[in-house]
């Protein structure tokens, strides 16, 4: 049988939303690239080359489990479903709904994350959260209050038409390998490409300028930039006095960062900081580009709004190629958040304290009052375990325990729960955790829209089956809901897309035949033939009055600094081969292969004053923990700093608990630590 | 038609490994990087002459038209084509033996070019290719020239240099 076909798909890695083909024949699926795909043009990284790896993994789940004395016992749907729904029910009856808490996935599709958090909250409960709180939570709030609109404002490909393209905080080449096509292609044509990181990576290879500032200085750089810009008038005197508000409050705040003072704090020299500031400044579209190295501090917020505020100070948004690119981790984590699957938003980024916009959400789901009020974080929940206040937790396609910072600590707290529920296409070391596992279908095996980094939402029909009995999250929400005595009545994802659009304002546009399109559709597409809107602010802004504000923050030093016990400093980050908790590039031959242990950079200077030498095996240390890792010596690294990968496990027993008083993400980034090799000198 | 490296492009990213070892089972393609500051792609470059089938006692490498051709039947692992490469593109695989880019005979533009997010690897025959190296290295030089003689910068449109 020659049975051949070619089914169009988004790749289940990072969040650009790249498409190819999944070819299947009888040799097994195989990667078609999709040439006329607009963000990828066919290209793939590495990982998305290996994505048919994890698809016939041995490994995959294939069967609901239960935990029993004996060990993991193989059960029906029926009563796995039954167990679910039971456990629920006692304790919303013993100890009322907010015992409950929900960990969607941003692996999951739009359809499936929106009934996830519709069903949470429809039980009443508010604790719903996703791993977004600990990627770009701090983007949400402070573009929100600078913007209006709390995402990326650029589509990828976009970069090609910047003049400057401004990097914090983001090592694309090897994270988002994507973007970097179009960086280049912007520096075929003459574009600076600016880079501050405190690491040398293959992203500062291809800078013009690089500024190796230290860990978490960010706000110090881009106030010195902004200090420089209106000392030097480089600043748009109309786009400010047209499109914003609170300028004269940044002038007096930015005052006392002069590029001498920037300097002593940063460590680059005051005539990088005013270089820096004269390009970004000075040419004619500057976007900025930033992922985790901005996000994950304990001032995460006010580094995502200095940059907002250094876009806005200098008009560099609302054109082409002028923009602000938060580069997001997760497959869906923007189509996550749109959903609602978050704590602090319903769906359509509706503020849970706004009883306004929640009345307009109770109408449309004809449900009863829903919960007001900021519920538990993917962070609180095991804090809430561990206090007894939350007792069941729902966990979806995330290997939480590795995710979350100071994990061991976490590990500890989540035992406390009456039950846990983990649902994912592998048995992660949380599901490990669980009482009950459901096996689900990886992305290529169900059908629905997922939502990229750019906005741009896109139809991913369903390839393969799912191995054995493993199902959709879609239909095991539909099911449970139904159990639950829940009006969930959708014949599919088509159908839950469409109620999606009259719910999220945003996705009103967008039906299934739409985002079945090349390249889907880019929100806001308000009405069915609106052909969706890749760069936002063009005109106004979102924000009360349409009018941006511009909000003057400090730098605040990270939480932890180095000290006599503890000299150095941890910072984590990602390598080319590997995807966040690594459940499945760790199971990834062609990956692992390349890429097979944990390992921690350091600078030759430190290897030799803790007498390291490379490949030893290292102990580091910080005051949560301890773990193995094998030592790299290398210049990419300061003297004083080192660098691990968070895709194994031991990485998140090091990292800080400190979080960010208003995003509540932890500060992965900073963490004060000592080293010793094997041979025993510490 | 040939395949060329643009060292300045590579980001160190290993899709070309992966999609190569996706297509053959083994890759022939190896990302070395160099002191932490560059990479340069390792593979193949069909040189004519070229040294390897010059060595190859066996004829299991042999001269074409625009490739050096591999028979793995032929092949008597006596290694010689290995000593021979200046390039270091020909090795011995884990499993397979003998590993050599072949260009993907089979594709109509081989699975790493397609695959090099970084436009790195560059597909076409020598005029096109080099014309697209070529065409970046003039956009490069002459922002270089246009900073240093304090000069703007010459802002290129969208495939003024470097695209097709």
């Amino acid at each position: 049988m020659a049975d051949e076909r070619l089914v169009p798909t988004v790749c289940p890695y990072c969040a650009l939303g790249c498409g190819f083909y999944i070819k299947i024949n009888e040799g097994g699926p195989m990667i078609e690239y999709m040439l006329d795909h607009p963000t990828n043009e066919g290209s793939l990284c590495a990982k998305g080359n290996a994505s048919m790896e994890i698809i016939n993994h041995p490994d995959r789940l294939r069967h609901p489990l239960k935990k029993t004395e004996a060990g993991w016992s193989r059960i029906s749907w029926d009563e796995a479903l039954a167990t679910v729904a039971g456990k629920i029910g006692e304790t919303v009856r013993d100890h009322g709904p907010d015992a409950l808490g929900f960990l969607g996935s941003a692996k999951s599709t739009n359809e499936e994350n929106y009934l996830f958090q519709k069903m949470a909250r429809t039980l009443g409960s508010k604790n719903v959260d996703c791993c977004a709180r600990r990627c770009h939570s701090p983007t949400i709030p402070a573009f929100k209050r600078a913007l209006g609109a709390s995402c990326m404002t650029n589509p990828i490909s976009d970069l090609a038409n910047s003049d400057c393209i401004f990097v914090i905080g983001s090592n694309f080449a090897e994270n988002h390998p994507i973007v970097a096509r179009w960086a280049l292609r912007a520096k075929d044509r003459g574009a600076k490409i600016v880079v501050a990181d405190p690491r040398i990576t293959p992203t500062t290879w291809h800078a013009d300028l690089h500024l190796q500032i230290k860990l978490g200085t960010d706000v110090a750089l881009l106030n010195g930039m902004m200090n420089v810009i209106i000392d030097e008038g480089l600043w748009d005197r109309k786009f400010v006095a047209d499109r914003t508000v609170g300028f004269e409050a940044l002038v007096d705040k930015v005052a006392g960062y002069t590029p001498d003072k920037v300097s002593g704090i940063i460590g680059s020299t005051p005539e990088a900081i005013v270089r820096a500031a004269r390009i970004y400044a000075g040419s004619d579209s500057s976007a900025i580009v930033y992922s985790m190295g901005i996000t994950q501090h304990s001032h995460g917020t006010n580094n995502v709004t200095a940059c907002a505020d250094l876009a806005l100070l200098t008009g560099q948004l609302g054109r082409s190629g002028a923009g602000l690119y938060p580069l997001r981790g997760q497959n869906n984590v923007q189509g996550a958040c749109d959903m609602g699957v978050l704590a602090d938003f319903y769906p359509g980024s509706v503020s849970v304290h706004d009883p306004r916009a929640v009345q307009l959400i109770e109408e449309a789901w004809g449900t009863g009052p829903l919960p007001m009020g900021m519920g538990m974080t993917a962070e609180t929940m095991p804090v809430a375990a561990a206090s007894g206040n939350l007792r069941f937790l729902y966990i979806i396609g995330e290997d939480l325990v590795n995710s979350d910072s100071s994990s061991s600590r976490g590990r500890r707290e989540l035992e406390s729960l009456d039950f846990m529920v983990v649902q994912d296409i592998f048995m992660t070391d949380t599901a490990e955790m669980a009482d009950l596992v459901l096996p689900a279908a990886a992305w290529a095996e169900k059908e629905g829209t997922f939502t990229s980094s750019e906005r741009r939402v896109q139809w991913s029909p369903k390839a393969l089956d799912p191995p054995g009995e493993a199902r959709s999250d879609l239909s095991t929400i539909l099911d449970l809901a139904r159990l639950l005595g829940l009006d969930f009545d959708y014949a599919g994802p088509e159908e839950v897309l469409a109620e999606i659009g009259r719910v999220v304002p945003s996705y009103a546009g967008i039906s299934m035949a739409r985002a079945e399109e090349r390249g889907g559709v880019i929100w806001p597409c308000p009405f069915q033939d609106h052909p969706g809107t890749p760069i936002l602010h063009q005109e106004g802004f979102t924000a009360p009055g349409g009018k941006a504000r511009i909000v003057p923050v400090d730098y605040l030093p990270p939480a932890e600094e180095a000290t006599l016990d503890y000299p150095l400093l941890l910072t984590t980050g990602r390598e080319a081969l590997h995807h966040n908790a690594g459940s499945m590039t760790r199971r990834s031959f062609s990956l692992m292969k390349r890429a097979p242990e944990l390992f921690v950079e350091m600078n030759p200077l430190d290897a030799d004053r803790w007498s390291i030498i490379a490949d030893d095996l290292v102990e580091v240390e910080t005051r949560r923990g301890a773990a193995w890792a094998r030592a790299r010596v290398t210049t990419r690294q300061e003297e004083g700093v080192i660098f691990m990968p968070f895709h194994f496990p031991e990485t998140n027993m090091l990292t800080s608990d400190v979080i960010d008083p208003e995003a509540r993400i932890p500060e992965f980034k900073v963490a004060a630590c000592r080293i010793g090799s094997m041979k025993g000198v510490i | 038609m040939y395949l060329y490296v643009d060292i300045d492009r590579c980001i160190y990213c290993h899709a070309c490994e992966i999609a190569c070892e996706r297509v053959h089972g083994e890759s022939r393609i190896s990302l070395e990087a160099v002191r932490d500051r560059a990479c340069v792609p390792v593979l193949c470059h069909h040189c004519d002459p070229a040294p390897c089938a010059a060595v190859c006692s066996g004829g299991a490498l042999t001269q074409g038209e625009s490739s050096v051709i591999f028979e793995a039947e032929e092949c008597t692992r006596c290694g010689l084509c290995i000593i021979a490469c200046p390039f270091g593109a020909v090795y011995l695989g884990e499993a397979d033996g003998l590993q050599k880019c072949d260009l993907c005979p089979e594709m109509e533009v081989p699975a790493c070019v397609l695959t090099c997010p970084a436009e790195a690897l560059v597909w076409g025959d020598g005029v096109e290719r080099t014309g697209v190296l070529r065409r970046r290295a003039a956009g490069r030089v002459a922002q270089y020239y246009a900073e240093s003689s304090g000069r703007d910068r010459i802002s290129m449109p969208q495939g003024g240099a470097g695209y097709e």
